[in-house]
């Protein structure tokens, strides 16, 4: 019997320590590295509850020959920097996968303590004495993740000038000390690892570097979106700090001086968005950051952006909730709130990015909607997309339009300036405050379309489906993927309907049901409100049975497709605090799709 | 409810491994632990060979899958070094500095290949047999065709010569004494075994000694062998001079060490919660009236089964597989029952 290996490539490496141990910092020299070298890379990072102290951190990479849109299950390599933290996760390791670890740590261990002693007996064990190999190559014990980097690299016969090169980039501007250290840990340790015959199975075929292509990014959902937020010229910002939005503004931070922006860090969330919607009435290009707790306080701002029609962009990155829930846990549970949560009829444009790319989209697109349309914006992400770093190739032309507010034209001095004029389009010349000629009052109140105070019934009724009617042209805004059928074509079996970072799975879980030979086809919804029913339906049609897999309790996006289309769904709803598993998506496809059979055979 | 029994056993050999199965039969609720130093699982060493006729994975030559050791319950501990046994206290000392603690131990920790002092010093220019990874090594040396410098030669390196013969590579041996060890054989009977090896296309070169062995990086075979009469090439230089026992982690703790473990019949050292079994152990024999060596497969499955049923209570004594001859087979081939497996 010859059990031949896995043709292609496609191996999880994830490497788990302490907050002080390098743990991120050797996931993202890895990641970066394998995707120059050309291979496609996801990766995603998970750190510690605690904002200060010692917790756990694990840096999760996933390296492919063909593209993929979610982590695996379980990883084929497991690092351990910090048995205590490891150790519960020595289960995810696949069979035959690797455990790579301390083997000559620096004080007495308790016996159960290590990692050896947790290995199932269908994993490898890799015993490296890191501390040892650093101090002997560095001088110091610190540099042990660049060694178990370099012992990964060099077991697998990654490309090691390449990993070189991003370590010279990673510590550029430190002393050159740094770099030299950190390269002598690394080759300490890829000697090592070239010289240990491997007994894993992961595959990683070697591959020619990928030449021409600069422009291919290693970035997360909060860099990308930072990038999309910079590209459509975003002026203001205005934030509160929480996981996991918090990057966004510390990297906005960071870049926007440097375009003449301007950041302030606001005493909470509601002075932030009230600070975004003041900019947005000004004219500038404005947004804040927040998560599900943040914007529960911003919800009556919000309402004040719908009411007063001003634009400013809101990113929000969902956690587990309700109320402070579980800060470093993915959820995606505030659809609801990010959709209804406004007093009043109060609807706004809600968008929710399914990738890295997506995030990078809607962020700059989201600049362009809320001038357009005058309202506020929702970009709906979630703590997995935020921390998950793919491979992105960003388009060589800003493809972002920096002045779309639909502008007053010269103005004669006879007629008052109407600031809410019902126009074809419901959407009113906006004119920016100190504009010659155009002196309006805005307000919270219902007003009239000079803005002014008015509570009468036949004002409200024409106000209220002014702001609804003007968002509808939102679900066709040019270049932006407002919804995308994946797939087979045609009647299928079983639909999968998805939305943010969970599609991923979605589509991973869809490939394989197509290769069981199961008809199978995923929608994913990016733009949430208004919902694009014109897209939606006739999907909905060609599907025997339709399944929304979600991450929250409640199944709040199945109920918004049902609301806003009359259909049923088959709802599959998680809340593990981690993304959906795809077997659990795919085991519910094989059950609807038996299901739909029979059916068809009766 | 007393706490269940916790038997370690260091070795997951043959001994270790049929030991830890007749511990399970014997006591359904005890806790087993075994440890090895190797990063695999059991596997038959004597098919490792295999590697030379293609066989790359590891796991077509494992004794037992994966799931074996979980349905009964053992819990294998890999890549771990023993370093010292502390009987006072009842606890192994592991060299990544943890200590684990038993009630019974079994030490089952076989034997390494012994170089004479005379090679040591070339010890970076030698090939090992004993692992997967030996073996893997040993291919990637090996051109198709290549010659293997076999120095020494004892039963388990004319297996591991014939075997090579067979799959299309040279074999020089250099003979020595010790031939067909563990096998004692009369000069007699030696020239015709000899003769019998030439004929299986084994070159045996006698009665010359090694001086040295240098790395070539002048194109063809890796290695020379500096005789004392001339010089031999070859790819791979490899020596087989016999076992001697790996129990330099039992120095010191308090047992009986002469040239491998002291054991009675029953495989007990001279602590009482501590056994021995394979070719670690220096077995009494009453009859010779000394201690000696039962090596082979077939006799450390034994002693593993003993070892298990005197652990748990009974009092039995080895009864060792009565040595049979070398002999030669209808082939003309020299054949051994050292050389049946099961
Ligand atoms: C290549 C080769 C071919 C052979 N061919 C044959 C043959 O054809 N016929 C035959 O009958 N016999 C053959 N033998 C010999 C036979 O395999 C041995 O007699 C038998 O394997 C010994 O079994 P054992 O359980 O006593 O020890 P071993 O199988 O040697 O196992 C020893 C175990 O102890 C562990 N160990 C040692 N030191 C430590 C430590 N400090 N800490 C933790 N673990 C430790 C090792 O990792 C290993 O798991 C061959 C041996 C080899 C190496």
């Amino acid at each position: 019997m010859s059990r031949k290996r896995k043709p292609v490539t496609d191996i999880q490496i994830a490497i788990c320590g302490s907050a002080g141990d390098g743990t991120i910092a050797a996931g993202d020299i890895l990641k970066r590295a394998m995707a120059r070298a050309g291979y496609k890379v996801i990766a995603f990072d998970l750190y510690p509850a605690e904002i200060r102290g010692f917790g756990k951190c694990i840096a999760r990479t996933r390296i492919t020959a063909n593209q993929v849109y979610s982590m695996k299950q379980k990883s084929d390599v497991l690092i351990s920097l910090d048995d205590s933290h490891a150790i519960p996760h020595v289960d995810e390791v696949c069979d035959y996968g690797a455990i790579i670890y301390e083997d000559n740590p620096m004080s007495k261990v308790e016996e159960g303590g290590h990692i050896s002693g947790h290995a199932a007996p269908a994993h490898i064990p890799y015993g490296i004495p890191f501390r040892e190999m650093s101090e002997r190559a560095t001088g110091s014990a610190r540099s042990r993740n660049m060694v178990a980097v370099g012992y990964i690299a060099g077991l697998y016969g990654m490309p090691q000038k390449i990993f070189h090169e991003i370590v010279t980039a990673k510590f550029k501007g430190k002393a050159a000390v740094v770099t030299t250290g950190n390269i002598a840990a690394f080759d300490a340790g890829y000697e090592a690892g070239a010289a240990t015959i491997r007994l894993d199975f992961g595959v990683l075929e070697s591959r020619s570097r990928r030449r021409g292509k600069a422009d291919l990014v290693m970035m997360n959902g909060n860099a990308a979106t930072v990038r999309g937020c910079l590209d459509a010229g975003i002026e203001t910002f205005f934030g509160y700090p929480i996981t996991p939005a918090t990057s966004i503004m510390e990297i906005l931070a960071a870049e926007m001086p440097k375009t003449g922006g301007r950041l302030v860090q606001t005493e909470d969330e509601i002075s932030a968005v009230a600070a975004a919607i003041g900019a947005g009435y000004t004219g500038a290009r404005s947004a804040t950051a927040t998560s599900g707790p943040g914007l529960a306080l911003m919800t009556e701002m919000l309402g004040l952006g719908t009411i007063a029609e001003v634009p400013s962009v809101i990113f929000v990155s969902q956690r587990g909730g309700p109320s402070t829930g579980m800060p470093t846990k993915t959820e995606q549970s505030d659809l609801n709130l990010a959709v209804f949560g406004v007093a009043g009829d109060g609807q706004r444009i809600v968008l929710a990015p399914t990738n890295v790319e997506g995030c990078y989209k809607c962020a700059g697109k989201a600049f362009e909607m809320a001038e357009q349309y005058q309202t506020p914006v929702i970009v709906l992400l979630d703590l997995y997309l935020s921390n998950r770093y793919e491979a992105v190739a960003f388009p060589e032309k800003n493809p972002f339009v920096r002045k779309c507010s639909k502008g007053v034209s010269r103005r004669g001095t006879g007629s008052p300036y109407s600031r809410y004029a019902i126009t074809d389009d419901w959407v009113s010349p906006r004119a920016v405050p100190g504009t010659e000629g155009c002196q309006h009052a805005i307000t919270g109140l219902e007003h009239d379309v000079f803005g002014r105070p008015n509570d009468q019934a036949h004002v409200h009724e024409m106000m209220s489906r002014k702001r609804h009617e003007k968002l509808e042209a939102a679900i066709n805004h040019p270049d932006i993927t407002i919804s995308k059928r994946f797939g087979d074509r045609g009647k299928v079996d079983v639909g999968l309907l998805g939305w943010g970072s969970t599609f991923g799975e979605i589509l991973e879980a869809m490939f394989v049901a197509q290769k069981e030979g199961i008809k199978c086809a995923a929608m994913k919804v990016v733009m949430l409100s208004p919902f694009p029913k014109p897209a939606v339906v006739p999907y909905l049609d060609d599907c025997a049975e339709v399944l929304v897999p979600e991450l929250n309790y409640e199944g709040q996006f199945a109920d918004l497709v049902t609301s806003a289309t009359g259909r049923p769904v088959n709802r599959l709803n998680r809340v593990p605090g981690t993304p959906m598993r795809v077997d659990e998506i795919l085991a519910e496809i094989r059950r609807l799709a038996d299901g739909a059979k029979q059916m068809a055979a009766e | 409810m007393s706490e269940p029994l916790h038997y370690v056993i260091i070795g997951t050999g043959a001994a270790g491994t049929e030991a830890a199965l007749h511990l399970r039969q014997r006591d359904a609720d005890c806790r087993i632990t075994m440890v090895t130093a190797g990063r695999l699982l059991f596997i038959r060493r004597y098919e490792l060979p295999k590697v030379f006729d293609g066989v790359e994975d590891w796991r077509e030559l494992l004794v037992y899958p994966p799931e074996f050791y979980d349905e009964h319950g053992i819990t294998v501990r890999r890549n771990s070094w023993v370093t010292n046994v502390d009987p006072e206290r009842r606890v192994l000392g592991m060299r990544h500095k943890e200590e684990v603690s038993y009630d019974r131990l079994l030490v089952a920790s076989g034997g390494g290949g012994y170089i004479p002092a005379g090679l040591s010093e070339y010890r970076h220019l030698l090939q090992r047999f004993a692992t997967f990874g030996d073996a893997i090594r040993m291919r990637q040396s090996l051109p198709e065709g290549g010659r293997v410098i076999m120095l020494g030669a004892d039963m388990t390196g004319l297996d591991l010569a014939r075997k090579l013969t067979a799959a299309g590579f040279r074999l020089t041996v250099v003979a020595t004494e010790q031939l067909f060890w563990p096998h004692e054989v009369s000069p007699r009977k030696r020239t015709r075994f000899v003769k019998a090896l030439v004929a299986m296309g084994i070159e045996v070169i006698q009665g010359r000694a090694v001086a040295g062995i240098e790395a070539t990086n002048s194109g063809g075979p890796a290695r020379r062998v500096v005789m004392d009469k001339g010089d031999l090439r070859g790819d791979v230089v490899i020596p087989f001079f016999g076992l001697m026992p790996t129990l330099d982690f039992m120095v010191g703790a308090g047992v009986d060490i002469e040239r491998g473990l002291l054991v009675n019949p029953q495989l007990a050292t001279t602590d009482k919660n501590i056994w021995a079994a394979g070719d670690v152990c220096q077995i009494w024999s009453p009859e010779e009236n000394h201690y000696r060596f039962y090596y082979g497969w077939k006799n450390v499955k034994m002693m593993g089964r003993i070892a298990a049923l005197n652990m748990t209570g009974d009092n039995e004594a080895v009864d060792t597989v009565k040595e049979e001859d070398l002999f030669i087979n209808a082939n003309g081939e020299i054949d051994s029952p050292f050389w049946e497996y099961d």
